[in-house]
């Protein structure tokens, strides 16, 4: 069987740490499990690099900070959450800020009736409260590209206690969620 | 025949519990080879949804952790806590359900192996 030396071990960490593994729980079981590996299955004039890097490409799909994102995302998404497209995270934004001056202004011509024009006072209100916020809606949604990762395309968003708020890159995992 | 991950990630959680249910303390690597041998090598559990698993079992309470150092590295050895063992019954029948209505809604004859 092949013996691992401290100074392999201290590779494996660094390396473990370099690719974005910042939990040390993490990094400990990561490390254990690896070390298991190549003792289990290098022979003695093995290249023990060689090895190690192809050993930790199968930990993962695209990058091995996988693992911890979705640690921290089962960690922090219990309790009940809600799990909106992009498309849904922006039409609740829109109806949350935009909404109650609409609502407003239709109420208000509804109660007058329909030959009566809204006054000043209230569809100037309605354009300086919502005018802003509208715009700000239009740039985030339609200009993904010049403002990513903020709200990137395809991105998922999660509204639940813990956390409040979270916006899911297309890369992270978030499957389990949709069952 | 390997079933897909999208089978095996939603009862992981069910697997691991019922593993430390059974063994008093295991490790990482130990729960993956546990369960290849226990089931013919037909689910492989993969590090990138053991860890993550095991590490939010730790944050929820339902695991206890004891470490031993193997030279200079630590191994992490999981055991169930009170709750872990309540809880791992509660998945458990809740698992049992599910088949039973899976089985029914998709009117699966049952096989022998």
């Amino acid at each position: 069987m092949y013996r691992i030396s401290d100074q392999q071990v201290d590779f494996i960490l660094a390396d473990i740490k370099k690719h974005g593994i910042r939990i040390e729980s993490l990094q400990q079981n990561l490390l254990d499990h690896i070390c298991i590996i190549i003792e289990q299955n290098l022979e003695q004039h093995d290249d023990f690099e060689k090895f190690y890097r192809e050993i930790i490409k199968t930990f993962y799909k695209e990058e091995l900070k996988e693992i911890e994102e979705e640690a921290i995302f089962l960690v922090k998404s219990k309790g009940p959450f809600l799990l909106l497209s992009r498309l849904q995270f922006f039409l609740l934004l829109f109806i949350t800020f935009i909404g109650p001056y609409i609502t407003y202004d239709l109420v208000w011509f509804f109660n007058e009736g329909h030959g009566s024009v809204l006054p000043v006072e209230v569809w100037s209100g309605t354009m300086v409260f919502a005018t802003f916020p509208l715009l700000v809606l239009l740039v985030l949604y339609f200009t993904p590209e010049k403002l990513d990762p903020l709200i990137p395309r395809k991105s998922k968003i999660l509204l639940g206690i813990r956390p409040f708020i979270k916006i899911i890159p297309p890369t992270e995992k978030y499957a389990s969620y949709q069952q | 025949m390997i079933y897909s991950s999208e089978l095996i990630k939603g009862t992981l959680k069910t697997i691991v519990l019922k593993l430390l249910t059974d063994n008093k303390k295991m490790y990482g690597y130990e729960i993956t080879q546990k369960v290849k041998e226990l089931t013919l090598d037909r689910i492989q559990i993969t590090e990138g949804a053991l860890y993550p698993t095991l590490h939010a079992l730790e944050a929820e309470g339902l695991v206890t952790i004891k470490t031993e150092f193997i030279g200079k590295r630590v191994r992490k050895y999981y055991s169930l806590s009170r709750a872990g063992k309540t809880k791992a019954k509660e998945k458990l029948n809740e698992l049992s359900n599910f088949m039973e209505t899976m089985i029914s809604l998709l009117d699966i004859k049952p096989k022998t192996i």
